[in-house]
């Protein structure tokens, strides 16, 4: 075969090799560049403001990259990352909650971050503590970049309160926690009280002394909900049991009030203790003249669930994602990497956000951190604070397992059923949404 | 200009209007009736022309009580928003400096935001610092502060009430501007007829305002059938899904379950039953309906 070469091939050939040279270092160049959607969901005060001028020294590093950045409610994100995902319209990084990772990425809205950071991964697993970093993986891949995770739970005790009822420590077991109840209610202040709205993080709050009982919602291996495990009946069982005591306020207003109006009652000095996630008051604060501590909610006298007890659950309730449909994935990675830099997660370092689980080894050596939670602190350079910790409930369903728990919760509370028929009816309602939803 | 060309031109003018009812309300409900006979696995549509989500509405023992819910909810809440508002809007048809005042400060829950409307009721009935129930308790009208929107027998009706000190106040506006455009001559002549304030107000007054009546009726049915923000903020539709109504249940498939199959079939139920609703009223009420339209 013979080819000719003539002035038309030739100028053509020679006008796009220089096309392609002049342009080619130009889009390497500008890899990181342009426009750039974020949005987050959720946190404190204190953590949003500080997200939003950290995002101007973003700005200041990237030139080139146009940060448009939008804060919403967490309360709200399956709706608008729903919405945004059927219009095309979704952000091209997400910063929103652990438990949603498998249900996004079942559903094909974030992509894994191990396909797009290359060498950048290596970075933030030296900079994340590994435990917490585990929270941002699902099927073996990463999927998001934690910046803190919550513990559940955790119970916040009036320390005068406590004294005065004859107690010198926090309660360690489930009986003990009936007891110091009973002693420190008055007839105009509960002793104890807990969320029983369905919001999540009530049910969540529930998740953890249930797990610590050896129970489970779902069993991933069989496809099976298990809230009527006993692990989870008799976790239900203790807050009735607290109620029949008459030792929480009226039944019909733990269902109407949630975690964060039950903190701010306990700060008012309305009840001596309530239940909690790792947090408790401190994204709120509390009167400077109130004496008052966090314990981890304490354990059942024997655990009676068939999974093995944990000591706490946990999850990333600020979880850096990239859309499957980012617009500016090289973008995206670059603002993640920015967020894994230590400046960055030193935030929660204790200055000035105290309210959460830092995910920076870093953040660990900030003495804020070290003032406001010692026994945390203390307890990570000892390297158990994350042990027999698990990742909250996560799987293709968990919502609607969560809600079908909330209202179970709620029955059981409001004396409507037993804890165990609340758990039956409950199960088998998660059951059939998750055998609908998983076809 | 000929008959034809005015023809033309009536058609031109309306076509912006008539487009934008095919693209905002045609079109979604399609796209709606469609998916709800598709079948929606792990997000993702497989198969056209099931009746599979109609079926899981059918074997979910919660929609009964949605059902319940909703029937409290939008007919509770029509007949009494319209009677409230009947009975407020014939006080402010009557001449005083105090309607005048009346007339333009009973807009002001109408006007407030409905995330507004439900965090300032839901802290008033709250069952530990609500105003509400400690002024009940403290008067010693009950033993101890009622919770009510915790309690399961109480929470519907509360919000019955919340939604009717919402949406009254423009029936009231309607009704009232209705009731002063009924001819003074009619009363009068009512009045030496020997017929009593009732009877004036049953045979003279009604009769006027019927159209009116039947319009608003149907307008509060259909804004109380879209209400979603007030009981999805003041109980989540709780506790134990007590107070779970359409709308709440139809957002918690599809943002919260990602049954959107399933959440399409109820949003066509709900709509089908609100077509029958109305047109049963409208049919009941033709003769007024008729001659207010032509009128």
């Amino acid at each position: 075969m013979t080819y000719k070469l003539n002035r038309r091939r030739f100028l053509a050939g020679t006008s796009a090799a220089v096309g392609a040279a002049a342009f080619l270092p130009m889009k390497i160049a500008n890899a990181a560049s342009g426009d750039l959607s974020v949005w987050k969901f959720g946190g404190t005060t204190a953590e949003v403001e500080e997200w939003a001028k950290r995002n101007e020294t973003f700005n200041a590093e990237q030139p080139d990259i146009n940060l448009n950045y939008s804060y919403f409610n967490g309360q709200i994100r399956r709706q608008k990352l729903l919405a945004g995902f059927q219009t095309n319209r979704m952000a091209d990084v997400v910063i929103a909650f652990g438990q949603d990772i498998p249900e996004f990425a079942g559903f094909g809205m974030i992509q894994p971050l191990d396909d797009i950071a290359g060498d950048r991964v290596a970075g933030w697993k030296d900079r994340i503590v590994p435990e917490v970093l585990a929270s941002g993986m699902h099927d073996g891949k990463l999927y998001g970049l934690p910046t803190y995770v919550d513990m559940a739970s955790f119970l916040a005790i009036n320390v005068d309160m406590m004294e005065e009822a004859g107690f010198d420590r926090p309660p360690r077991t489930w009986s003990e926690v009936r007891e110091y109840a009973k002693a420190m209610t008055k007839p105009d202040r509960p002793g104890i009280a807990f969320p029983a709205t369905t919001a999540p993080v009530d049910i969540n709050i529930f998740q953890g002394i249930a797990y610590a009982n050896g129970g489970r919602v779902f069993d991933e291996e069989s496809g099976k909900v298990t809230l009527n495990d006993a692990g989870m009946v008799d976790a239900l069982q203790l807050y009735v049991d607290l109620i029949a005591d008459g030792s929480t306020p009226q039944a019909t207003s733990l269902t109407e009030t949630f975690f964060r109006d039950t903190a701010q009652l306990f700060a008012q000095g309305r009840s001596a203790m309530w239940i909690g996630l790792s947090w408790l008051n401190t994204p709120w604060g509390t009167p400077e003249d109130l004496n008052w501590t966090g314990a981890p909610f304490p354990r059942p006298d024997t655990p009676s669930g068939a999974f093995p007890p944990v000591a706490a659950i946990m999850d990333p309730t600020a979880i850096l994602m990239v859309s499957a449909r980012a617009k500016n994935p090289e973008a995206a990675v670059e603002y993640i990497d920015f967020w894994s830099q230590n400046e960055q997660l030193k935030i929660w370092g204790g200055n000035p956000e105290i309210a959460r689980i830092p995910a920076g080894k870093a953040a660990w050596g900030e003495p804020g951190l070290a003032e406001a939670w010692p026994n945390w602190v203390d307890s990570y350079n000892e390297g158990t604070l994350f042990e027999g910790a698990e990742p909250m409930p996560r799987f293709i369903g968990v919502s609607a397992v969560e809600s079908a728990l909330g209202t179970a919760i709620q029955e059981a509370v409001l004396g409507q059923k037993t804890p165990q028929e609340a758990m039956d009816d409950a199960t088998k309602a998660a059951q059939a949404q998750i055998d609908l939803l998983r076809g | 200009m000929n008959t034809s060309s005015d023809r033309w031109l009536a058609y031109f003018m309306i076509l912006p209007v008539v487009a934008a009812v095919l693209a905002f309300v045609i079109g979604p409900t399609w796209d709606v009736a469609t998916l709800s006979l598709t079948q929606v696995v792990m997000g993702q549509e497989r198969g056209f022309g099931t009746l599979n989500n109609f079926r899981a509405l059918a074997a979910d023992p919660m929609f009964a009580l949605v059902l319940k819910n909703t029937a409290i909810w939008i007919l509770g809440g029509t007949i009494l928003c319209v009677m409230t508002g009947l009975a407020v809007g014939t006080f402010l048809a009557i001449d005083s400096k105090m309607t005048t005042g009346l007339r333009a400060l009973i807009l002001l829950p109408w006007v407030l935001p409905d995330v507004v409307t439900a965090m300032a009721w839901k802290w008033m009935l709250h069952g530990q610092v609500g105003v509400i129930g400690s002024t009940l308790q403290s008067a010693g009208l009950t033993e101890q502060q009622i919770s009510f929107l915790g309690d399961p027998d109480l929470v519907m009706w509360t919000l019955v009430v919340v939604l009717i000190w919402r949406k009254m106040p423009l029936v009231a506006l309607i009704l009232c501007a209705a009731i002063r455009s009924v001819p003074n001559e009619q009363i009068e002549a009512s009045r030496m007829d020997g017929a009593n304030a009732f009877e004036r107000f049953r045979f003279v007054v009604i009769p006027n305002i019927a159209f009116s009546l039947t319009a608003v009726t149907v307008i509060s049915m259909i804004w109380i059938t879209a209400e979603f923000a007030l009981p999805w903020i003041m109980t989540g539709g709780g506790p134990a899904n007590t107070s779970q109504i359409m709308s709440t249940y139809i957002y918690q498939q599809s943002f919260e379950f990602f049954s959107w199959g399933v959440a399409s079939a109820m949003s066509v139920v709900n709509l089908v039953m609100l077509m029958v609703i109305v047109a049963l009223y409208l049919y009941v009420n033709r003769k007024s309906w008729a001659t207010g339209a032509a009128s």
